[in-house]
């Protein structure tokens, strides 16, 4: 079963699909922050990537699947916490520019770590290596880290928007996305609005970790780097400044970049980057607030 | 027991410009305040030092015997100090429902929050009326009832306005003017910056003229048609 | 007087140089390469200033340049006899040329200046995170395209082959170049322009000053001069497309923003400063001894302590060592 346009099989699209559900993960996790912090973290590929290290550490060790998913989380849920109070609290009055290049420097500093202390070869993390493994719906077969990928992101993504539009917590990290001094202003606690936010990005990248390694079960330092960059491209191409708008982005380069990958001629798929960041670059010319921005929407970048 | 607000030799100072020098005043419980003066007299500088969004570099501001300067607004809002900004800022993505939720932030007792909502609904009818649309779908005269209903529902001791009637047509204006003195009778401490200084001035039982960061004259309701002592104090 | 305090804004850059290169004299051979690295990152972090300094946009683009440059000087530098084995897809005019080490340089400033400008055309219409994006997607396009495409170049493989002809006097000499180029470009009309438009570009619109136009020129000059340092660069080591890439985009901005995004005298300041504790630490990775303590510090600390010490100056003073400013001596009379 193929689909006659571009040569796309069903394959190469549930994968365009479960790439871009990672991706609009990612893009969430990234958008929460820089809704209440205006700050574009560069660095959270490496919560990713650490992350997965955990998990890689975990299997080494023989430990329980389960196990190896708390342990996951915790590394990256502590990381994230840590680098808000040493990096992101300290420059939350500097200008944008200072804050992205700063979390830069924090991405190239953790990504140094990671080398100095795995190795730059990498671990592998096997213990849900079996979700490769495909099953076959109607003469197709999808792998079932497909199937679990977009169920997880749609999940997360319910739980999320519940979490904002139905709870006070919720309610209080909109306005200060919105308007932050005023927020404020009423009485909104700043720090605690912040923490939320981060420890939420971060267990979404936790859980990015755990679907990105069983994709790519080997772990080098230099992990979800690529995704993140395209990520950051995908958001800014959807529109920064609200949570939807960042999510559609991320998914769009996602399934894009998935689609384009299968849809390439062999001897073109190794320009797969040049032909995705020309398309961002044309998009951003045509919009430069994003795709999905809303009209008169105020970047304060 | 509702508590005073007590200003005291407050100096404020933006960048290299001194916004505020040596002002005092208080704002008693059911009592409301006016301060008036031109523009870049100070007035918004010393509604924003009390709300902890200023850098106060002198004196000091109470809420009965808490100190608030050098705390962060939230906690001042916790404290029991509420802003009704200027420009009104509302959250115009938000519903008129969600934005009255937000100013439960700061309130210190919690539950019966169905009582506090209708009681400010009774004051302001429209933002009942309207609690589902947009805030940013209202009209400029709706969004600040809905401002002043905003910062009344965290149930404070002070309230404070920063040019409330700033655009509004002349029968909103009544409306507000209303509303403050039924919000003053109700026992707030009421702290108000205008533009319109003659209606303030009737309003208010004390009204304060600035000038260049400095209290320069104290007008009573009495002197609200003595055009001629606020035009000089205005000017000197 | 003003003449005076304003050729001290160059004199002081000039002079960190020569002496940077003079010290480059009196050590060991293997120590010299240190300095002779250290000048080329001067070079390009000077040319990173000439548009992030003046214009006050972010760049992570100017790499890109770096490696054209790079690349223009390093293909027609390979003598004709060894570049089928290098680079055997290489397109014919490439093939037959080979020219000296001057007009290879000239050429990789002029290429990286034509790149520049078809860049900035549509490029500057954007300012904000999306100019920051879509100059990050030039680096990687151009990454891209140099790693795959074999008729302008090795591919994946390193260039080698190259006459090295970058020794201390070259790359002092290149700094030097670009340091009196950016200079010259900051007293002028354009560069006072571009950095109105820093300051206040509402203001600068209001007083006819098209920000489109003044950016365009900046980003332009400085990718002239980005390819320049990309050619010093390849002829002092043999370069690949994963040492004109991210590595590079983040030591040299880590350069300029430490030194002092809004100055010439910073961005000479962090790219010497940075590069001596980069080196030390790389001679410490190998073991070596300081004040008697017997150092021997794990491989990759380098990018640690950069890393962090970038972020702790962005922390205590994020307008960098020098404050931003130029160099200003009290005279004492």
């Amino acid at each position: 079963m193929t689909l006659a346009v571009l040569n796309i099989d069903w394959q190469t699209l549930t994968d365009a699909v479960a790439l871009g559900a990672i991706y609009a993960l990612m893009a969430v996790g990234i958008g929460l922050v820089f809704g209440v912090l205006r700050l574009v973290n560069f660095a959270y590929g490496q919560l990713v990537m650490a992350g997965a290290f955990a998990l890689a550490l975990a299997s080494q060790w023989g430990w329980p699947v389960w196990a190896g998913i708390v342990l996951c989380f915790a590394v990256v849920l502590v990381l994230s916490l840590a680098m808000d109070r040493l990096v992101f609290r300290p420059l939350r009055s500097h200008s944008p520019a200072v804050m992205l290049v700063a979390t830069f420097a924090v991405a190239f500093l953790l990504q140094s770590v990671a080398v100095l202390w795995f190795g730059s070869l990498g671990k592998i993390a096997t213990s849900l290596a079996y979700l490769n493994r495909p099953v076959t719906i109607s003469n197709v077969d999808i792998r079932k880290i497909t199937i679990v990928a977009v169920i997880v992101a749609l999940a997360c993504l319910l739980a999320l928007t519940a979490l904002l539009e139905r709870t006070t917590i919720g309610l209080h990290m909109r306005a200060a996305s919105m308007d932050f001094q005023t927020a404020r202003i009423l009485g909104v606690r700043a720090n605690r609005v912040i923490a939320v936010a981060v420890l939420l990005s971060g267990a979404l990248a936790a859980v990015v970790a755990v679907m990105l390694t069983v994709q790519t079960p080997l772990v080098t330092p230099d992990f979800a780097l690529r995704d993140t960059i395209i990520v950051l491209a995908g958001v800014v191409l959807g529109g920064m400044n609200r949570p939807v708008s960042a999510t559609l982005g991320g998914f769009a380069i996602g399934f894009a970049s998935g689609l384009l990958g299968g849809a390439l001629p062999t001897d073109k798929s190794q320009y797969l980057p040049s032909f995705l960041f020309a398309a961002v670059i044309l998009v951003l010319l045509v919009r430069p607030r994003g795709l999905f921005a809303r009209k008169g929407a105020v970047e304060r970048v | 027991m509702s508590e005073s607000l007590v200003v005291e030799g407050l100096e404020v100072r933006h960048g290299g410009v001194q916004a505020v020098r040596g002002l005092s005043f208080e704002v008693r419980p059911g009592e409301i305040v006016g301060l008036i003066g031109a523009n870049g007299a100070g007035k918004s500088s010393t509604l924003h030092a009390i709300m902890g969004v200023a850098p106060v570099t002198g004196g000091d501001i109470r809420l009965g015997k808490l100190s608030l300067r050098g705390r962060r607004p939230e906690e001042i809002a916790r404290a029991g100090v509420a802003l009704v900004p200027e420009g009104r800022r509302i959250f115009a993505e938000l519903t008129v429902e969600e934005n009255l939720k937000l100013g439960l932030a700061a309130r210190r007792s919690r539950g019966a929050e169905a009582g506090v909502l209708s009681r400010v609904y009774d004051l302001f009818p429209i933002v009942e009326e309207f609690r589902r649309r947009h805030a940013g779908a209202l009209s400029g005269g709706q969004q600040q009832q809905l401002a002043i209903a905003r910062a009344l529902v965290a149930e404070p001791d002070v309230l404070l306005l920063d040019e409330p009637s700033l655009g509004l047509a002349p029968t909103v204006v009544d409306v507000v003017f209303e509303a403050l003195a039924t919000i003053r009778s109700s026992g707030l401490a009421v702290l108000l910056v205008e533009q319109r200084a003659q209606r303030t001035v009737a309003l208010a039982d004390r009204s304060h003229v600035l000038a260049n960061g400095e209290l320069r004259l104290t007008l009573g309701p009495e002197n609200a048609n003595d055009t001629a002592a606020m035009v000089e104090a205005y000017f000197s | 007087m003003r003449r005076l305090i304003g050729l001290q804004e160059l004199a002081g850059p000039m002079l960190l140089v020569v002496a940077a290169a003079l010290l480059g004299t009196v050590v060991s051979i293997s120590t010299q390469s240190y300095f002779t690295d250290a000048l080329v990152k001067v070079a390009i972090v000077v040319a990173l200033y000439v548009f992030i300094g003046n214009s006050g946009v972010l760049s992570f683009g100017h790499v890109s340049f770096v490696a054209v440059g790079a690349w223009t000087a390093g293909v027609l530098s390979v003598p004709a006899a060894e570049k089928p084995a290098i680079m055997p897809s290489l397109a014919h005019v490439l093939r037959d040329r080979t020219v000296g080490n001057l007009s290879s340089l000239a050429l990789a400033a002029l290429v990286g200046g034509i790149c520049a400008l078809i860049v900035a055309l549509p490029l500057m219409r954007l300012s904000g995170l999306a100019a920051g994006i879509a100059t990050f997607g030039v680096l990687e396009i151009t990454h891209n395209l140099l790693r795959y495409e074999e008729k302008i170049g090795p591919g994946l493989n390193t260039f080698s082959s190259v006459p090295e002809t970058t020794g201390l006097r070259q790359a002092a000499l290149g700094a030097l170049v670009v340091i009196v180029a950016a200079y010259a470009y900051g007293r002028s009309r354009l560069g006072r322009l571009l950095r109105a438009t820093r300051e206040d570009p509402a203001a600068a619109r209001a007083a006819g000053v098209s920000v489109y136009r003044q950016r365009v020129t900046a980003f332009a000059l400085s990718g002239l001069l980005a390819g320049l340092a990309g050619g010093l660069y390849v002829h002092l080591l043999p370069v690949n497309t994963e040492s004109v890439y991210l590595d590079l985009t983040f030591i040299t901005l880590a350069m300029l923003v430490i030194g002092g995004a809004t100055s010439l005298w910073g961005a000479v300041v962090g790219a010497l400063a940075v590069s001596a504790l980069d080196s030390y630490l790389a001679v410490a990775e190998n073991g070596t001894s300081f004040l008697g303590w017997q150092i021997d510090l794990p491989a990759g600390t380098r990018v640690i302590v950069v890393g962090a010490l970038m972020a702790v100056v962005l922390i205590l003073r994020p307008s960098g060592l020098t404050g931003g400013r130029e160099l200003r001596l009290r005279w004492p009379w």
